[in-house]
């Protein structure tokens, strides 16, 4: 591929792809409802005067509409934060992760699933997992942005280093507490870091939602200035950017992004580093259109990756992370084979 | 659900036809053979076979797979991670397992979706079987052959341990472990099923940790058992122990092992809570454990 693509039929595209992905995801299942029923069962919930099937209505509303909201919102958020990511490093293999967000909140997950049943009272441990691991992103994140910045400077190279080595410490003591688990807790554990949107519900889902949206707008307001940023730093500080500010709103947008989507849904591979690479791939590095059509793309992949994972083993079903990975690998290599990078 | 599969319309539903769901699976009737249930947890599921009821079952979780005849029917994942509409595309009425079963939102999705949940105790004590029992003959509409069930099933144990208490043997020293060759062994300490099961075929248990929790070789040795539990999930029989052995030479000089005291057991009598089969294991334990046992076993009509 060596013509670029051009944005609007990019764009136009993904918007298809996603509002595909979407209906798919509400219309597919191990549940098998007919396409009409999904339909007046959709119009019914948004208030329209529809008659639905009472079952129908009950599985959409009830299990997959939450689904498919909180797959959106994770896809997206993964993606875009992915975009912050590489453009913080400069470097289109950088991943959220490397700021320490993932590892962070797993650690808090951890100390969450193998600690919490003792210390928390009863109508708090519901929410226990997401406020722990959102908490450890968010603190793990801080530690190491705090490393790399000195006297109101943030060095990124720094930082990288400093990210390898706080995600070396957290990951060895989740060994520790998976060591020091029992069997079953050690079983969930395994299960959390693979990811899925088993269970979603309303209550789960606002939070994240609420983050989704507010990074979702502030990235592509910065568009231009990441442009600059490619250049590099001290060219961008010649073009008027605010460099320092730029890097901590990154930081930050992605500590809140991902944070809130691991906690909502755990580690989901891949998609945060491969969206966003696919596309810049396909469309060039042009943040403009880079962030909105990551956005729309990493929604759509997550959605069609959950699909799979619901129906391919009913009437149970497989991990995300796991269904993510293992179609986003295979593409990625191909890509990379036939570009000859 | 019944909706969707025409299946073989019974009394109770047809009354319900007009009314919703939620009031159909209400009054489905406990008798009611147009019952489906779904099953998660080994023992809640040999239960049910055991008890006449696995024409009701249409599916188990993973950890259920005892009797074979189990192993036809489709399978809803390991019993942690349930996925609600994976369940609800097979129109159950009711889903039975223990407190082991999750995760709770999906478990709160199946109850809204009008499935009835119910959750069984998965604690190693006669009192939580008893209950249990008594539940599920209810569901099943037998109560007094679930009852029998149950008195058999202490009665066992009841003969089992006045043998033992008339036995003056001292009681051996052992270690019940999880897992095979080649893992890092979990050793069974209190609140477990392999707890309560040394504890019927009286032997003392070297573990004092709660769970299954993985111990260090050196502390195996260091505790030098006299009998040494293998419950692998891989391998049976006396290959299990060996190969357990080969992986394990610090353990080659244990007392367990110099005298061959390397029992395999069957993993899937561990899960869920007390299963029906766990009678018969204690005593083929209690039997090595005390041979003086066996012989008065033996003279026994």
């Amino acid at each position: 591929m060596t013509a670029r693509l051009q944005a609007k039929p990019l764009l136009l595209g993904l918007g298809v792809l996603m509002l595909i992905s979407i209906l798919v995801s509400l219309t597919l299942g191990p549940l098998n409802l007919a396409l009409a029923d999904t339909l007046s069962a959709l119009a019914h919930l948004a208030g329209l005067p529809v008659d639905a099937n009472e079952q129908a209505l009950l599985v959409i509303g009830q299990i997959r509409l939450p689904r498919t909201l909180l797959g959106i919102a994770v896809g997206a958020v993964l993606a875009i934060t992915g975009v912050a990511t590489q453009a913080l490093f400069r470097n289109p293999l950088a991943d959220p992760g490397l700021i320490g967000v993932s590892t962070g909140a797993a650690l808090g997950a951890a100390f969450a699933i193998c600690l919490g049943g003792m210390a928390a009272p009863l109508w708090f441990q519901p929410y226990l997992l997401s406020i722990c691991a959102f908490a450890g992103g968010l603190g793990v994140t801080a530690v190491v942005y705090r490393l790399g910045s000195r006297n109101g400077q943030t060095r990124v190279g720094i930082m990288l280093l400093a990210g390898i080595a706080i995600t070396a410490m957290a990951a060895a003591l989740i060994g520790l507490l998976g060591y020091l688990a029992d069997d079953a807790t050690l079983r969930q554990l395994t299960s959390w870091n693979l990811g899925s949107l088993n269970g979603a519900s309303y209550a789960r889902l606002w939070p994240l939602l609420l983050i989704a949206l507010g990074v979702a707008a502030w990235l592509p307001r910065r568009a231009a200035a990441l442009n600059a940023l490619l250049l590099g730093e001290s060219e961008a500080r010649h073009l008027g950017i605010e460099v320092e500010r730029l890097k901590a709103e990154l930081v930050l947008c992605t500590a809140l992004g991902v944070g809130a989507a691991v906690a909502a849904a755990g580690l989901i591979g891949f998609v945060g580093l491969v969206v966003p690479h696919l596309l810049r791939l396909l469309a060039g590095p042009d943040h403009r259109l880079l962030l909105p059509a990551s956005l729309l793309g990493g929604a759509s992949l997550l959605l069609l990756a959950d699909t799979l994972a619901r129906m391919l083993l009913t009437p149970a079903e497989l991990p995300l992370g796991i269904v993510t990975a293992l179609l986003g690998a295979p593409f990625f290599l191909y890509l990379l084979i036939r570009r000859g990078i | 659900m019944s909706r969707r599969q025409p299946r073989s319309l019974s009394y109770a539903k047809a009354l319900c036809a007009g009314a919703s769901l939620w009031f159909a699976a209400q009054c489905v009737q406990a008798a009611d053979v147009s019952q489906r249930w779904v099953s998660a947890g080994g023992s809640v599921s040999e239960w049910i076979v055991e008890l006449g009821g696995q024409s009701h079952l249409v599916a188990v979780d993973t950890t259920s797979q005892h009797p074979a005849s189990l192993e036809q029917l489709p399978k809803i994942g390991y019993q942690r991670q349930l996925s609600a509409e994976g369940i609800l595309a097979l129109g159950p009425d009711l889903l039975v397992g223990t407190e082991e079963m999750g995760p709770p939102p999906v478990l709160e999705q199946l109850r809204r979706a009008s499935v009835r949940v119910e959750v069984l105790s998965s604690e190693a004590s006669l009192n939580a079987l008893e209950q249990n029992l008594n539940q599920l003959g209810a569901w099943l509409g037998d109560p007094e052959q679930a009852r029998q069930r149950f008195a058999a099933f202490s009665g066992d144990l009841q003969k089992l341990s006045t043998r033992l208490a008339s036995n003056k043997d001292e009681a051996p020293k052992v270690l019940l472990l999880v897992g095979g060759a080649g893992d890092r062994p979990l050793v069974a300490g209190s609140d477990t099923v392999g707890a309560w099961l040394l504890a019927q075929a009286g032997a003392k248990n070297l573990a004092t940790h709660t769970g299954y929790k993985p111990l260090s070789n050196e502390m195996l040795v260091g505790l030098n058992p006299s009998f040494i539990v293998i419950a692998d999930r891989r391998a049976n029989g006396p290959a299990a122990a060996q190969a357990f052995i080969a992986q394990n030479p610090g353990l080659a000089n244990s007392r367990a092992a110099k005298e061959k005291h390397l029992l395999p057991l069957d993993a899937t009598l561990l899960v869920g809570g007390l299963g029906p089969r766990l009678p018969a294991a204690a005593e083929a334990l209690a039997n090595t454990f005390h041979p003086s046992l066996a012989s008065t076993a033996a003279q026994q009509p």
